[in-house]
C-alpha cells in the first residue's frame, strides 16, 4: 500500500479551486442583498471602483479557500482506530470518527470536481443527521484506497494488507453485474412520478405567469383578451389540448429527470457489498453492506409490468429520524432477472410470499369517510355558512370523489401483509405498488395496537420497527398477528443474528 | 456439541405476550399525573383571566361564553384521559424482553427483545423526585418510534431494573 493515512495530509492541491468555489458559493449566498444593491444600480456605478471591488472581493476569498485548504488535514489513527479530519482558519475543528462507527463511505463528484478531475469523500456514521466527514477534492485511487481503509476498519486486525490491495484492484476488474441500460432509463422516465412532476410543472408556469404579469403590466388586458379567446374555442378542445401538453410536458421532464440524475448505472459486487455508481453530470458512488440493509422495497406500476422494469429501494440503518430519507438507495429500471441477482446478493436467498394478511372491509370504511365524507361534508359547511361562491366550484366534486374513490378501493385491495418464515413482505399502493421486505431477524421491536371496540371482532394494527423505519399495517385478523409476534419474538430472543 | 438438540417447535406452544401479567405504575405516581393536571387546570383558567386584566377590552361578553364552554369541556377530556391513561399504563420485563402498554383509545402493546437495545437511561423529572420516583428509558437502534420510556417507578426499583438491563445486553454483546 503506497498510500500511508497515518500522517496528516492535505487534501490535493488543486482542491483549493474547490475551495474556492464553495467560498465563493457561501459569501455569495451570504452576501447576495449586498449584490442585488449592486446590480439595480449597476448603470450609476463608478465602473473602476466596481471592477477594483470585485477583484478584491475575489482576492479575499482565494486567500481565505488557501487558508482553508491550508488547515485541513486528515488522517488514520491505527491505535484508537479512529478517522481525524482537522479543519478550521480561526475556529479550529477536529472531527474524530471511530472506524467501526462508519456506516457508509460516498464517493462523489460535483460539476466543478469533476472539471478538475479531483472527487469528493463522504463519511457517514450512524451518529448525527448531517455527513459527519467531509473531504472536498482528493484523487481518485486516493478516494478508493482510503474508502477500502474506512470500511476495512472493523476488521483491519484480522486481515493482511495484500488483501486490502486486491480489494481495490478487484473493483476494476469485476464487471458490473448490473447495467441499467439508456433504454431502461427511457422506460423509467416515461412511467414514474406523474405526480411529482406534475406538481413540479404547474409550480413552474406558475412561477412563469406571475413574473410575466408582474414585468408586463399590460398583460392585464392581454388576460381578458386570453378569456374571450377561450369562450371562443370550444370548451372541450381547449381543455383537451392543455391536457395534452401538459401530459407531453411531464413526460419530458421526467424522461430528462431521470437521465441526469441516473445516466449510467452500474451496481458492481465489491467483495460482499453492492457498489453503486451512476449520475451524467455529477457521478455518485456508494458502498452498501448487505447487513446494513433493513427495508428493501420493490416498486411497479402497471406499466413498468408490461414493460419488465421494476425499481428498488433500499433503506440502511439510521439512528436519526431525519437522516432516514437520505439514506434511501434507489435502483430505478432493473429487470426481473437483475432483480433477483440483487436479491441473492443482499439476503442470500430469495424472499418469497408466504401466507396472506387481508385488512378488514373496516380500513375501507374508515378512509372513505376520512378523505371523502369528511372533505365533502366540509366544503359544503363552509359553502352553505360561510361564502356561498365556493358553490361554483362544486363541479369539482364528482371528479375528485371518483378520483379519491379509485385511489382508495385499488389501495385497500393491494393492502396485503405477507409472512414466511424469514420475510414480511408488506404490499400496497394504488398506482405504484410497493412490497416493502424485511428480514425477521432485523425486526428492533413490535408494537400492537388495537381500538376498544375492534376487540370483538378480533382486528387490530401491527407496527413493526427496525433501525431503517418503521413498517406498519392496519386491520389485520389479530389473532394471527399475535401469533406472529410471538414467533418472531422467540426466533429473534433464542438467535444471536446481528441485525447490523 | 453433545447439548445440541433441533427440535421442532410448536407455535402454539410459544409464550405469548398478550397474556403477560402488566405490573401497574407507582401509585404515587397517580399524584404526580394529578398535581400535572392540577398546573394545566391552573394555567387554562388563569390565562384568560389575566389577559382580561392586562387588556380589558380583549375579549367581549360572547367570547367569554365561548370561552367558558370551551374550557370546562377541553378540561374534562384531558382529566379523563390523564387518569384513564394512567390507569391503562403498564410494564412488564420477561426473561428476554421488555413489555410496555399505554393508550386510552387505542391500546397498545410494544415489545423490545433485551438484544435490541442500545442503552438504556433513568430520568428524574423534578415532580418525580419529590416522590422518589424516576423514568426508565430504552432505547434500540429504530428510532423515536421503537424507544420505550416508563415512568413512575420507584427510584430503587428503578435502579434495579436498569441493572438488570445492562447486564442483559452486557451478555449480549
Amino acid at each position: 500500500m503506497e498510500d500511508d493515512f497515518n500522517q496528516p495530509q492535505r487534501q490535493s492541491p488543486i482542491g483549493v479551486l474547490v475551495m474556492f468555489v464553495d467560498t465563493l458559493q457561501l459569501w455569495a449566498r451570504g452576501l447576495w442583498p449586498v449584490l442585488l444593491v449592486y446590480i439595480v444600480k449597476f448603470k450609476d456605478l463608478n465602473t473602476i471602483y466596481l471592477g477594483l471591488g470585485i477583484v478584491s472581493f475575489l482576492i479575499i476569498i482565494a486567500f481565505v479557500a488557501y487558508l482553508k485548504y491550508l488547515n485541513f488535514k486528515f488522517y488514520l489513527d491505527d491505535k484508537n482506530e479512529e478517522f481525524v479530519i482537522n479543519e478550521g482558519i480561526i475556529n479550529k475543528k477536529s472531527t474524530i470518527i471511530q472506524l467501526d462507527r462508519i456506516q457508509q463511505v460516498d464517493i462523489n463528484q460535483s460539476l466543478i470536481q469533476r472539471i478538475i478531475g479531483v472527487y469528493e469523500l463522504n463519511v457517514d456514521t450512524a451518529g448525527s443527521a448531517k455527513k459527519e466527514g467531509r473531504i472536498r477534492a482528493i484523487s481518485h485511487t486516493l478516494a478508493l484506497n482510503l474508502k477500502a481503509r474506512l470500511l476495512e476498519g472493523n476488521a483491519v486486525n484480522e486481515k493482511e494488507i495484500s488483501e486490502e490491495a486486491t480489494v481495490h484492484n478487484s473493483i476494476n476488474q469485476n464487471q458490473p453485474f448490473v447495467k441499467i441500460s439508456f433504454l431502461s432509463l427511457l422506460k423509467v422516465g416515461i412511467t414514474t412520478n406523474y405526480v411529482k412532476t406534475l406538481g413540479l410543472v404547474l409550480a413552474f408556469i406558475m412561477t412563469i405567469f406571475d413574473n410575466v404579469k408582474r414585468i408586463i403590466p399590460e398583460y392585464e388586458v392581454d388576460d381578458e383578451q386570453l378569456e374571450n379567446f377561450v369562450d371562443s374555442q370550444s370548451t372541450i378542445q381547449y381543455v383537451g389540448f392543455v391536457f395534452l401538453i401538459l401530459i407531453f410536458l411531464i413526460l419530458i421532464i421526467n424522461l430528462i429527470r431521470v437521465v441526469f440524475k441516473y445516466f449510467d448505472y452500474k451496481v458492481t459486487r465489491h467483495k460482499d457489498s453492492l457498489l453503486l455508481s451512476f449520475g451524467l453530470l455529477s457521478t455518485k458512488s456508494t458502498i452498501v453492506k448487505p447487513e446494513k440493509v433493513q427495508i428493501v422495497t420493490v416498486t411497479r406500476n402497471y406499466f413498468q409490468k408490461k414493460f419488465d422494469i421494476l425499481e428498488i429501494k433500499i433503506k440502511q440503518a439510521t439512528s436519526s429520524d431525519t437522516d432516514i430519507k437520505k439514506a434511501i438507495i434507489e435502483i430505478p429500471g432493473c429487470n426481473e432477472k437483475e432483480k433477483i441477482a440483487i436479491f441473492k446478493l443482499l439476503f442470500h436467498i430469495m424472499p418469497e410470499k408466504g401466507i396472506v394478511l387481508k385488512p378488514n372491509y373496516r380500513k375501507l370504511v374508515f378512509s372513505i369517510f376520512l378523505f371523502i365524507i369528511l372533505p365533502v361534508g366540509l366544503f359544503f359547511i363552509f359553502a352553505f355558512y360561510l361564502d356561498p361562491t365556493l358553490l361554483t366550484y362544486s363541479y369539482v366534486l364528482p371528479f375528485y370523489i371518483v378520483f379519491i374513490g379509485l385511489v382508495l378501493c385499488f389501495g385497500f385491495l393491494n393492502n396485503r401483509l405477507y409472512i414466511n418464515d424469514n420475510f414480511i413482505i408488506k404490499q400496497s399502493g394504488a398506482w405504484d405498488i410497493d412490497n416493502a421486505i424485511i428480514e425477521t431477524s432485523k425486526i428492533q421491536g413490535v408494537t400492537t395496537s388495537q381500538l376498544f371496540w375492534h376487540k370483538r371482532v378480533d382486528i387490530g394494527c401491527i407496527i413493526i420497527h427496525t433501525a431503517g423505519g418503521d413498517l406498519a399495517f392496519q386491520l389485520g385478523n389479530f389473532t394471527v398477528i399475535k401469533q406472529y409476534v410471538n414467533q418472531w419474538l422467540y426466533e429473534i430472543e433464542t438467535s444471536d443474528s446481528n441485525w447490523m | 456439541m453433545e447439548n445440541f438438540t433441533n427440535k421442532t417447535i410448536d407455535i402454539k406452544q410459544l409464550p405469548k405476550f398478550e397474556e403477560v401479567v402488566f405490573t401497574a405504575l407507582h401509585t404515587k405516581y397517580f399524584r404526580v399525573v394529578l398535581i400535572n393536571l392540577g398546573i394545566v387546570i391552573g394555567l387554562f383558567i388563569l390565562a384568560p383571566m389575566v389577559l382580561s386584566v392586562i387588556n380589558p377590552e380583549l375579549f367581549s361578553g360572547r367570547v367569554w361564553l365561548i370561552l367558558g364552554m370551551v374550557i370546562p369541556i377541553l378540561l374534562i377530556f384531558i382529566v379523563s384521559f390523564s387518569i384513564i391513561g394512567f390507569r391503562k399504563k403498564g410494564f412488564a420485563f420477561r426473561e428476554h424482553d421488555v413489555l410496555y402498554r399505554y393508550g386510552v383509545i387505542a391500546t397498545n402493546t410494544i415489545v423490545i427483545p433485551y438484544n435490541r437495545v442500545q442503552h438504556v437511561a433513568l430520568h428524574e423529572g423534578f415532580m418525580s423526585r419529590f416522590f422518589g420516583l424516576a423514568k426508565i428509558e430504552i432505547f434500540t437502534a429504530g428510532g423515536s418510534s421503537s424507544d420505550i420510556a416508563i415512568p413512575g417507578i420507584a427510584k430503587e426499583e428503578a435502579e434495579n431494573i436498569k441493572q438488570l438491563l445492562m447486564g442483559k445486553i452486557q451478555k449480549q454483546l
